[in-house]
């Protein structure tokens, strides 16, 4: 298990947003895009990574890729589900698979959103602050 | 390897035929099982039960003849080779047989043993070479698609990568650029955005070709779909000073159509026009309703560019074809945007084609199907030939927590639609196909024959069924609200027909009420300036 965490330091207002993706390169510039966005940001870089890193750091927003290893998206999406104060968070997935037949599934699975790879950057922050916004963000607590 | 025909379905009505085939047969190779029947409905009840190894059919039989007979066989059991037993009068009709799929023909009387033997076991053998052709034409159609589908995966995550850190730098989030640093980054961009586009026509033509392009076909403002596509490429006409204007007839009522894939074929064809014609030149969108084809809009694309030789004008449709005479232009793309247009255009029951005059410029035209609530609630808003008496019409308006969550929020509104249908009673409401495309609320309509009394229970169960939506529970709101629909004026009671239309008008009124943009479309109208 490897996990990469960056915070700075924080005013407490910064939500906190888990990046999971296997390709570091990507990791790495999602990461940078979301700090100069005023979020934070720790990293996931497979299934089994994202789950534990979930329960540990309690993020508000996952952004879950769908080809990882040990366990896929669709397997994290179910894991989530499992625990009650993880399955709060909102999930959006980013991958580069075709929308058709991983969209529907995606979305009946839990996530909120679903972009394909490469996403319009604008879009995708807009979705990310319109879903903190609405006070869906969990972090442990629950849902207004 | 040699395949023996080890049972023989024998279709024939003549007992003596049957007979001398029969014996022919078990001359030629004495372990053959022979099936004799005299009728096809008996032959089709057999292929239901077994799979012989090869059907004898005489033509005509008491309850079929000709054509007819080798065709209703070879739908049953289109695995099973068929032979036929013709006569000396049908013996054209039996050639004709072969080039439809028959393995080959007997004229009865000239049948000898060794003939037939050898007739049977290479009629097997073909039939046999000719599956295995069909299966392996299918598993490379599959493994094409397949290819395509994972080439196009792979691509993206590299492409994903150099998107984002050229939008890193673009966007000054790793430090200040100089102008110039700016200007190359854009290029790369714009090179990227290309290379995005191509992967994305190639799995569509792809889905096309394997008849999996699909569309979602709702009732929508055309006008609003040219505005929104013209506004998309207004950037892209005044870089190259060409102008680009839009107008609509004031008459033309909703269109049927997938408002994405609508305005897929409208950006293409509006991105062709631009790219072909000169600096100060022009483009214009139009939509019309043609007199003799009253049930399509008619909307097209001209240019002022330099035209299509006539000579490539059938081609243009076809797939990776590009203007040999495109030297300036550079890269144009992979060539089929115009075959995904016309398909896409085709799955709507539509026709799309180009007039073009080399030096004047080229029109690229196309129709879509008008929206006609009046076929649709014919069936349930009448009853016994008379307009049933009190008609409600049912708004669900539904808001998402954001608008930007558009993908996502599709698939609600189909499982919103598909909840409709649960709630209503199908023999006398109708859940109208999905309205509009432009502003964050959905609206859905439900016309259902109840009076406003009784409402409430329809609203209530509205209510359950779609408030319970996850999507919906996570953060958007939901509104149900129901109105009266005015009897039609009884002066004109007198046919059914114009009732229903009556009604169609009114709720057609409601609906484009609801649109709302019809209205402001003439003063919003586009009239870009080629400076």
């Amino acid at each position: 298990m490897r996990t990469e965490t960056h915070s700075e330091q924080q005013p407490m207002n910064r939500a906190k947003i888990m990046v999971v993706d296997d390709d570091p390169d990507l990791r790495q510039a999602l990461s940078l895009r979301l700090r100069a966005n005023n979020f934070d940001t720790v990293n996931a870089c497979d299934g089994y990574s994202a789950i534990a890193l979930a329960q540990k750091e309690r993020p508000q927003l996952i952004i879950l890729d769908l080809g990882l290893p040990a366990g896929d998206g669709f397997a994290v999406l179910k894991n989530l589900q499992e625990y009650p104060a993880l399955s709060v968070i909102p999930v959006i997935v980013l991958t580069a698979r075709d929308p058709e037949g991983n969209e529907k599934r995606t979305l009946e699975s839990g996530a909120i959103a679903f972009f394909q790879k490469p996403a319009d950057n604008d879009e995708l922050l807009g979705v990310i602050r319109a879903s903190l916004e609405a006070g869906m963000g969990g972090g442990g607590g629950l849902p207004s | 390897m040699e395949q023996q025909p080890a049972h023989v379905l024998l279709v024939e009505d003549n007992p003596g035929d049957a007979d001398l085939v029969r014996l022919r047969l078990v001359e030629s190779k004495s372990d053959v099982f022979v099936n004799c029947v005299p009728r096809l409905s008996d032959a089709l009840a057999c292929l239901d039960a077994e799979t012989p190894s090869l059907v004898l059919l005489d033509l005509n039989l008491p309850d079929s003849h000709g054509a007819e007979t080798f065709r209703r066989i070879m739908e049953k059991a289109p695995s099973v080779p068929v032979v036929i037993l013709s006569g000396q009068d049908d013996e054209a009709l039996a050639l004709k047989a072969v080039h439809q799929g028959v393995q080959d023909y007997l004229v009865k009387g000239d049948i000898t043993g060794k003939q037939l033997e050898r007739a049977l076991r290479y009629a097997v053998e073909r039939q046999g070479l000719l599956r295995a052709l069909e299966i392996t034409r299918k598993q490379q159609l599959e493994f094409k698609n397949q290819f395509l589908s994972h080439i196009s995966h792979e691509l993206r995550t590299p492409l994903t990568c150099i998107h984002q850190y050229v939008t890193i730098l673009l966007d000054g989030l790793a430090g200040p650029m100089k102008p110039d640093q700016t200007d190359h980054l854009k290029t790369i961009l714009k090179s990227v955005n290309q290379l995005h586009a191509m992967i994305r026509d190639l799995l569509e033509a792809t889905r096309a070709d394997s008849g999996k392009l699909r569309i979602d076909q709702r009732c929508i403002d055309i006008g609003e779909l040219m505005q929104q596509a013209v506004a998309m490429m207004r950037l892209t006409a005044a870089e190259k000073h060409v102008g680009l204007q839009s107008a609509l007839d004031q008459a033309v009522p909703l269109v049927y159509a997938d408002p994405d894939r609508t305005l897929e074929v409208l950006i293409n064809l509006i991105d062709n026009a631009i790219k072909f014609t000169p600096a100060n030149g022009s483009v214009a969108v139009l939509a019309s309703i043609v007199e003799t084809d009253p049930a399509a809009v008619y909307i097209s694309v001209s240019d002022t560019g330099r035209g299509i030789p006539q000579e490539s004008l059938p081609q243009v449709f076809e797939r990776l074809y590009q203007d040999p005479n495109s030297v300036d232009d550079s890269r144009a793309g992979l060539g089929l945007g115009l075959f995904i247009a016309k398909e896409i255009v085709t799955l709507h029951g539509g026709r799309m084609w180009v007039a073009s005059e080399p030096g004047a410029g080229s029109t690229f035209s196309f129709t879509l199907p008008l929206y006609s609530l009046a076929k649709l609630l014919l069936p349930v808003i009448t009853y016994e030939g008379r307009l049933r008496e009190s008609l409600v019409m049912v708004r669900v308006e539904l808001t998402p927590l954001s608008k930007s969550l558009r993908g996502s929020w599709k698939e609600t509104c189909e499982q919103c639609l598909e909840r409709l249908r649960l709630c209503i009673y199908v023999d006398k409401d109708l859940v109208l196909p999905a309205t509009g495309t432009s502003g964050p609320v959905e609206t859905f309509f439900v016309v259902a024959s109840t009076d406003v009394e009784r409402v409430g229970i329809l609203i209530d169960r509205i209510r359950d069924q779609i408030g319970s939506l996850p999507r919906l529970k996570a953060g958007g709101t939901l509104r149900v609200t129901a109105e009266k629909i005015p009897a039609p004026p009884a002066a004109d009671s007198s046919i059914l027909e114009q009732q229903v239309w009556g009604i169609a008008d009114y709720v057609t009124e409601v609906i484009q009420k609801g649109l709302g943009s019809k209205q402001n479309f003439t003063e919003k109208e586009n009239h870009e300036n080629a400076n």
